[in-house]
């Protein structure tokens, strides 16, 4: 079966909605797509790695994220729940 | 169902301490009177942590019952080299080789409970029971939690369930970090006490509710406590002369174990007089007084060679991050992470990378382990790192190339510092706690020996126990043994030991990502607040 991106980006922010549910963290607007982890949702580097845990375990699958993480020799200083859908669509 | 097994892990408790605190005489009562009744009641031993006695390789020994060669944790983090520079990465329970005794008994049927253990987050998938992991910030306990609903339950069944309390508070150990002044430390210290009554609190619930086979619960705050607060605690340290802030923090931390021991005691009265109960540390503990400051040292043997940095804010922050910052044109051999006790020697695997021909290896370490030898102390002569052994001797098995090539033992079994910065060796100005290689055994109950002291266990002896106390077969590639001198003959008689199949392969299906560097500085933080760092 394949693996649809906008099956994947329901899957991420499923994922986001039940790891940050009790953040308290005020959105203005539903998560989706657009949404930036850090800018929006307040996500510190450590909960970007733990959300890519969460991922990789949901695939049960190593996706290696350092190349979504690193630009250039750079850390990103944020990521939208798009870039990570595109990046995993196209690791599966 | 009935819990058969309990289990109380307490992370770097020791004899040194618990001995003291168990004595009690006519005007004084002991501050842990339940463990002096387990000491009369029950059996111990000394239990002889892994080669390099440290959290993450002692706990994961402990939870497979195999030695760090074989699991492959040997440390917080792990180091890659990567251009010109070393990344670092987060290990997580994905890294261990070899299976959990949560998901060895799991798929044979038994419920467990294990709470705050570490590395066991992301928890097993096939864990029959209940899970929250150690050591992860409170944001990633409810993801990391199973079964799926047990957070939410536990919000629900403890009214007083506070997850910001539970879990390690990177911010207050920032915190504690920056300032360290004689106010926080004792903030520090009081920190840990409702924080492992919420632990408590969840295991009490889950022996009454639930009554898994095997409960197991660790308090770290004994490890944490003993970093910070060792001058307070160690009695060969205590006089008379002492002052006021002294006292109160005396007073603190006997309070804190005064806690443990009533902790204790709840959990094995609940349990029921049918439960056997076992307890242990990951290591022991005793003084530090002096900073070993070992990448100078090998600088000054020609070894490593420092990178050199502009006038800049940005260089000073790098210089300041406690990692490495080398010229990996020139440099040879390294120390990594001040909690790996390790070098690490450079060998150049293809022509034209860095590092010394792979045909010079053991002559180049020969010499290496000569100079290490050769670091003395001025005025007495005596060595300073007392032992120095060669990795495929303490970390024989499948994950030894990922060991550091050497493992020191330094006189007074402190972590090395990897500044750059001088003398080599330097007396701290306040002795400090820290890790030794004896930690301690505790058993009691039905079968099990009353008021006896058994020669040392190793650390990977306490999983096969565990699985033998639950009635399980003991499987046969696990390093660990029961101690049998620990039960009582009529025991061993209706309960023989019995070796059964191997474990099952923990197959790495993902790995953890490089840390972002504000990340490795809340980890290394931490780590220099434990007392791995200068």
């Amino acid at each position: 079966m394949s693996v649809t991106k906008e099956t994947i980006a329901k899957i991420l922010i499923e994922i986001i909605e039940d790891l940050t549910q009790d953040w308290g963290v005020d959105l203005d607007e539903s998560i989706s797509e657009k949404t930036q982890l850090v800018n929006d949702l307040d996500f510190a580097s450590v909960d970007i790695i733990q959300l890519f845990v969460a991922i990789e375990q949901h695939y049960d699958k190593k996706i290696g994220f350092q190349d979504l993480l690193m630009k250039d020799g750079s850390y990103v200083s944020d990521l939208s729940i798009m870039q990570i859908t595109d990046f995993v669509n196209n690791k599966l | 169902m009935t819990t058969r097994t309990l289990f109380i892990g307490m992370d770097g408790a020791t004899f040194s301490i618990l001995d003291d605190l168990t004595k009690g005489d006519d005007d004084h009562k002991p501050v842990m009177p339940f463990l002096a009744s387990l000491y009369k009641n029950g059996t111990r031993s000394i239990l002889r942590s892994t080669p390099n006695p440290l959290t993450p390789p002692a706990w994961v020994s402990l939870m497979t019952g195999r030695t760090p060669g074989n699991h492959g944790i040997y440390d917080f983090i792990r180091a890659e080299e990567h251009g010109d520079d070393v990344f670092f990465t987060l290990y997580d329970s994905r890294d261990c080789n070899a299976e959990t005794i949560w998901s060895i008994a799991s798929r044979q049927g038994k419920r467990v409970a294990a709470l705050n253990f570490p590395f066991t987050a992301p928890p097993p998938k096939n864990l029959n029971g209940f899970m929250i992991p150690g050591f992860i910030p409170w944001r990633h306990l409810r993801l990391n939690t199973k079964p799926k609903d047990f957070y939410d339950q536990l919000k629900t069944e403890l009214p007083d369930f506070n997850p910001k309390q539970l879990a390690w508070d990177f911010e207050q150990e920032k915190e504690a970090v920056n300032k360290l002044s004689d106010e926080d430390r004792e903030n520090w210290v009081r920190y840990h006490l409702p924080r492992e009554k919420q632990w408590f609190r969840i295991a009490d619930y889950l022996l009454r509710a639930e009554s898994p086979d095997l409960m197991a619960v660790m308090f770290d705050g004994v490890d944490k406590l003993q970093h910070q607060a060792w001058l307070f605690l160690d009695p060969t340290l205590q006089t008379e002369e002492v002052g006021e802030y002294h006292q109160r923090m005396r007073k603190l931390c006997l309070d804190y174990f005064r806690q443990l021991d009533g902790f204790i005691e709840k959990l094995v009265t609940e349990a029921g007089p049918d439960v056997q109960v076992f307890m242990a540390s990951d290591h022991g503990f005793t003084t530090t007084f002096e900073v070993v400051r070992i990448n100078a040292y090998l600088h000054e043997r020609g070894y490593l060679h420092w990178k050199t940095m502009p006038e800049t804010e940005a260089a000073k922050r790098r210089e300041d991050s406690m990692f490495a910052n080398l010229d990996w044109n020139k440099t040879t051999a390294y120390c990594r992470t001040p909690s790996s006790n390790g070098i690490t020697i450079r060998v150049a695997d293809k022509p034209g990378k860095t590092g010394i021909k792979p045909d010079e290896y053991d002559s180049f370490r020969d010499q290496l382990i000569r100079d290490l030898k050769d670091l003395r102390d001025p005025v007495s002569g005596e060595r300073i790192i007392t032992e120095v052994h060669k990795r495929e001797d303490v970390f024989s098995g499948p994950a030894m190339k990922e060991a550091p090539d050497l493992l020191m033992v330094l006189r007074d079994f402190g972590f090395v510092s990897i500044k750059n910065k001088q003398p080599v060796v330097e007396a701290r100005e306040e002795v400090a706690g820290t890790h030794h290689p004896d930690g301690v055994f505790f058993a009691f109950g039905p079968g099990i020996k009353q008021d006896a002291k058994i020669k040392p266990c190793n650390i990977e002896d306490v999983g096969a126990t565990l699985l033998y106390s639950m009635g399980l077969d003991v499987p046969s590639d696990m390093e660990g043994l029961v101690p049998e001198a620990m039960f009582t003959k009529s025991h061993l008689a209706e309960n023989p030991v019995r070796i059964g199949a191997v474990t099952h392969s923990n197959s790495k299906d993902a790995e953890s990502e490089s840390m972002a560097e504000d990340e490795k500085e809340k980890l290394m933080e931490q780590l220099k607040l434990l007392g791995y760092m200068e």
